[in-house]
């Protein structure tokens, strides 16, 4: 999901203050945190003298400065807005306060509608692990750490020993050990998008073809 | 049993009954849901006028003497809109889930593989017969068969005199037959059982225990307790719960999120609606006793327990949380059900009706918060994934706006019967299942979010992909050996490890339905006099 | 440094799309942005994507900016003089490093997508491409990582481990503990949990069936 929104470049100081001030405080991102469904969010306020220039490029001369927001996460937008608007109100509405006809985080629907009528098209989209959620990755990483301790301290056990320190291994992660696969269809629209590409005619090629 | 009730603005008159009642509750335990095609407009136009004066409303049956022997409702598809000749800027108002019709919706419900379409009842099967598509659902509910027949026979005349509807045939009933309508019926249990006395499943549980609470639906004050939302305050009072927003289950209210939910217009025609889900769920008894028999040979703790940790209830209908051995849940369930004896004979003390009510509470009035681990009540097991309640903070209080951000705008209120009976238990292909009828303002946020991300996906419960253990689709079963998988969790205090329950096979698969609008009574009168103006 | 969440680096990166169509191109021929639009959405996914081969690339995409949304009155109307390439990029570790890594492994390729900007007739070697994307860089404001931070190497093969482990244990539940010690030392020795190059996930699989590699 990519958003930009535009802000008076005034208000932009404000909004940059508040996110170094977020950024600093990690209570500030606790509900964030809970939420724990996304894997990245970040949020670009640029400048109106800071788009990126060459010398034969005509030069920009915008008013507003501007606000890209980018976030990933399982699920698609249309059905986790709910959530974020439910869990975090305050914060949202922190991140976006300083941008142009922004309405409030709740109620939920002119918030939604104000993100994807400013929503732009991924154009093309990678991830290292699309199986995988942001939870699976946490977790993951949980299991290695656990497995790599216990491999090294039952070196030397009998199997008794071992298998009790085993269990004891499988009660620590037992909410780590859910198997993962393809995530469930976010949209039918893009799982159509996805299937008519891939029928005959619209070869799939690698960048430099 | 008289109670108090509120209703908060809310005009309960002009909304169906069957959205805001459970009309099992009120005794009335059998029903048929009827299926019409409308192919000429202004027939099916003055089949909703004939109807009207049946339809019962959602006035508060708080007296014994309110309650009918028998309710009919009446709602429509999609399609059965159109072919009302309900506007076509009123058609383009409603959310795509439902304009779309639920066969439609079924990559993301999971109505795949062994629920895919091809294998549900012919009256949902008729795609290319355009005669044959369903339009109008009439439900009726009654006290006994009698009761139904004769509204049945009521309605069939309705139906005689307006020659441009039919009756849609095509539902699968026991050894092949095909039935004119689908029939259902609560399964109570027998007199000798000192189980939980109200309905069982065909699985042997216990079911239709909370009812969900909200704003104005004319229920006892009470069963907010444990059907409200969370509050954060004690769960085991009053304090810890609050009714849920209106606008949450009934169009043109203020819902969770402070506005009304979206809606087509004219606003009067959605006003005091609501969008309800019919699904049709066979049941694999089968597979189910066959699991429970081998696997719960092998579970620790036996194969009640085995059950209960699927469900998240003991199959007696004691709450898994509340009574995590098997031994305190059948002592409270058998002490409950003694009481209500003597209740309802007029025949206790007024200690033993105080006694009686606080341990009904108990079936009801409790949150996961002792139990962040788990290691009562499983993180995945139907009734913490169907409703989280405030454990979706996982233990980190007041890390969201309110304990229920997470769960407050994804609740459901359920409806319906099983139908049919098991006449073998260790067959699948028997007629056995359960009507699910499901009302809520919004099909995508509700049901079908519960049903894709709570049902057939873990991550919001950190269960990577597992999906729920009855409901959740394991892909098509070879025999009795399915793709489904559950982690229970152990305990971290006594050691206990972790049980895996592997190759669980498909329990619950789908069989038919469809997505039905179910108006105001003012809309139904609009509708039947063809004046809805949406300019 | 706000593009940076420990050792997570958050790049965005604006690459201004040269203004109308290539020179030779035919009356009514495409523009740059839609020539660069085609190639975009037509390249590889999953476990073949070229972004799959550019080292400690968690997640990343490609989308252009076409112009600023106009809000409606009281705010003002504007518009961008040219087409961004906005490229977003999820990765672990230092941003000259993996600006290198990524030439190596798709140097013809990206220089195929800078002939559509300006100033991508800059771009010769991996010196000359950190300097461009440094000068179409933007600073991230605010970046919230939900992951882990650890190098990707690290991640695919804990995500490995993760599944590997789970069959495991669902297999070996109920063996006595003689047969589960032994059975565990097979686990060992086939996933080689401490072996980064061992057994792992590839990146960018989303299949069950072709994810190991």
């Amino acid at each position: 999901m990519n958003a930009i929104t535009p802000m008076r470049w005034y208000t932009a100081w404000w909004n940059r203050l508040f996110f170094w001030i977020a950024h600093k405080r990690p209570a500030t991102t606790a509900g964030l945190i809970t939420l724990s469904l996304i894997h990245y969010a970040r949020w670009v306020i640029i400048m109106p003298d800071q788009f990126p220039r060459f010398p034969d490029q005509p030069r920009e001369d915008v008013k507003y400065a501007y606000m890209i927001f980018f976030s990933n996460f399982n699920g698609s937008w249309n059905q986790y807005v709910d959530s974020f608007s439910s869990a975090i109100p305050g914060g949202l509405d922190l991140f976006w306060f300083g941008s142009i006809k922004y309405p409030k985080s709740v109620p939920m629907l002119p918030f939604h509608r104000y993100i994807t009528s400013n929503q732009i098209w991924t154009d093309y989209y990678y991830n290292a692990y699309p199986m995988a959620s942001s939870n699976d990755v946490k977790s993951a990483k949980r299991v290695k750490d656990s497995l790599l301790s216990f491999i090294a301290d039952s070196q030397n056990f009998n199997s008794d020993e071992f298998l009790q320190k085993y269990n004891r291994l499988l009660i620590d992660l037992q909410h780590d050990l859910s198997q993962m696969g393809p995530n469930p269809v976010v949209s039918l629209s893009a799982s159509a998008v996805e299937r008519n590409l891939s029928k005959e005619g619209v070869a799939r090629r690698q960048l430099s073809d | 049993m008289s109670f108090e009730v509120t209703t908060g603005g809310v005009d309960l008159d002009d909304i169906q009954g069957s959205v805001v009642k459970a009309y099992g509750r009120y005794g009335l335990i059998v029903a048929r849901y009827v299926f019409f095609h409308v192919e000429v407009p202004v027939a099916g136009r003055k089949f909703v006028e004939d109807i009207l004066p049946l339809v019962t409303r959602g006035i508060p049956w708080n007296d014994p003497s309110f309650i009918p022997r028998v309710a009919t409702n009446i709602g429509f598809t999609y399609e059965g809109l159109r072919h009302l000749d309900i506007p076509e800027v009123t058609l383009h108002g409603f959310p795509e889930a439902f304009s779309m019709g639920m066969k439609a919706r079924r990559e993301i419900i999971g109505d795949t593989g062994p629920s895919l379409f091809h294998r549900w009842d012919p009256v949902w099967n008729n795609r290319d017969d355009t005669t044959q598509h369903v339009h109008i659902m009439v439900t009726i509910d009654g006290k006994e068969e009698q009761d139904l027949e004769s509204r049945y026979q009521e309605i069939r005349q309705i139906l005689a005199a307006n020659p441009g509807v039919s009756q849609l045939e095509g539902h699968r009933g026991a050894d092949g037959d095909n039935l004119q309508y689908q029939p259902a019926a609560a399964i109570l249990p027998s007199k000798d059982n000192l189980g939980y006395p109200g309905g069982k499943e065909h699985f042997g549980y216990s079911d239709g225990i909370t009812t969900t609470f909200f704003e104005g639906c004319g229920e006892d004050k009470n069963l907010v307790i444990g059907g409200g939302k969370p509050t954060g305050g004690d769960p085991h009072s009053a304090a810890g719960w609050a009714p849920l927003a209106t606008g949450e289950f009934i169009l043109g209210h203020p819902d969770e999120a402070f506005e009304y939910p979206e809606a087509p217009g004219p606003p009067l025609f959605s006003r005091n609606g609501t969008f309800m889900a019919y699904r049709k769920l066979h049941q694999n008894v089968g597979s189910f006793n066959a699991y429970l028999n081998d696997e719960g040979g092998k579970f620790p703790d036996g194969k009640e327990a085995l059950a209960a940790k699927f469900a998240g209830r003991w199959r007696n209908g004691a709450p898994l949380v509340s009574f995590p051995t098997e031994k305190s849940a059948n002592e409270f369930i058998m002490e409950l059900a003694r009481l209500q004896k003597k209740v309802w004979a007029d025949s206790a003390s007024s200690e033993e009706k105080n006694r009686f009510a606080e341990l009904s509470l108990q079936l009801v009035a409790f949150d996961y918060s002792g139990d962040t681990s788990g290691a009562k009540c499983p993180f995945g097991s139907h009734m913490r994934r169907t409703n989280p309640r405030s454990a979706l903070e996982f233990g980190k209080r007041n890390a969201f706006d309110v304990p229920g951000a997470l769960s407050n705008r994804r609740r459901i209120l359920r409806r319906g019967l099983p139908y049919g009976r098991v006449v073998d238990p260790t067959r699948d292909d028997g007629d056995h299942g359960v009507i699910m009828l499901i009302a809520n303002a919004d099909l995508s946020r509700q049901f079908e979010f519960v049903q894709q991300q709570w049902m057939n996906y873990g991550n919001d419960f950190g269960l990577a992909n597992d999906p729920d253990p009855l409901l959740g689709n394991h892909g098509t079963n070879e025999g009795r050996v399915g793709g489904g998988r559950m982690i229970i969790e152990g305990d971290v205090v006594t050691n206990k490890p972790p049980y895996f329950c592997n190759r669980i096979p498909t329990l619950v698969e789908t069989r038919g339905g469809d997505y039905f609008f179910v108006p105001s009574l003012t809309c139904l009168r609009m509708i039947a006099l063809g004046i809805i103006d949406p300019t | 440094m706000a593009n940076k969440s420990g050792n997570a680096y958050a790049l965005t990166v604006l690459c201004p799309i040269r203004n109308g169509v290539p020179p030779g191109a035919p009356p009514g021929g495409q523009s740059y942005t839609a020539l660069l639009r085609n190639q975009l959405q037509t390249l590889h996914v999953n476990e073949e994507s070229p972004m799959a081969k550019v080292p400690n690339n968690y997640l990343c995409r490609f989308w252009v900016l076409s112009d600023v949304p106009y809000q409606g009155k009281p705010a003002f109307r504007e518009h961008l003089k040219s087409d961004y390439l906005v490229f977003s990029s999820n990765f672990y570790g230092e941003l000259e490093p993996y600006l290198e890594g990524m030439w190596k492994a798709l140097e013809a390729g990206i220089r195929a997508i800078l002939e559509h900007c300006f100033g991508g007739e800059t771009v010769t070697n991996a010196k000359s491409f950190i300097e461009y994307i440094k000068k179409c860089q933007v600073t991230t404001t605010f970046f919230f990582n939900g992951s882990t931070d650890e190098p990707l190497a690290q991640q695919l093969k804990n995500l490995y481990l993760k599944q590997e482990l789970s069959k495991f244990a669902f297999e070996n539940q109920g063996k006595s503990a003689p047969e589960l010690q032994a059975a565990f030392r097979e686990f060992v020795q086939r996933t080689q949990p401490a072996n980064l190059s061992g057994p792992t996930w590839a990146a960018g699989a989303y299949h069950l069936d072709r994810v190991v590699e």
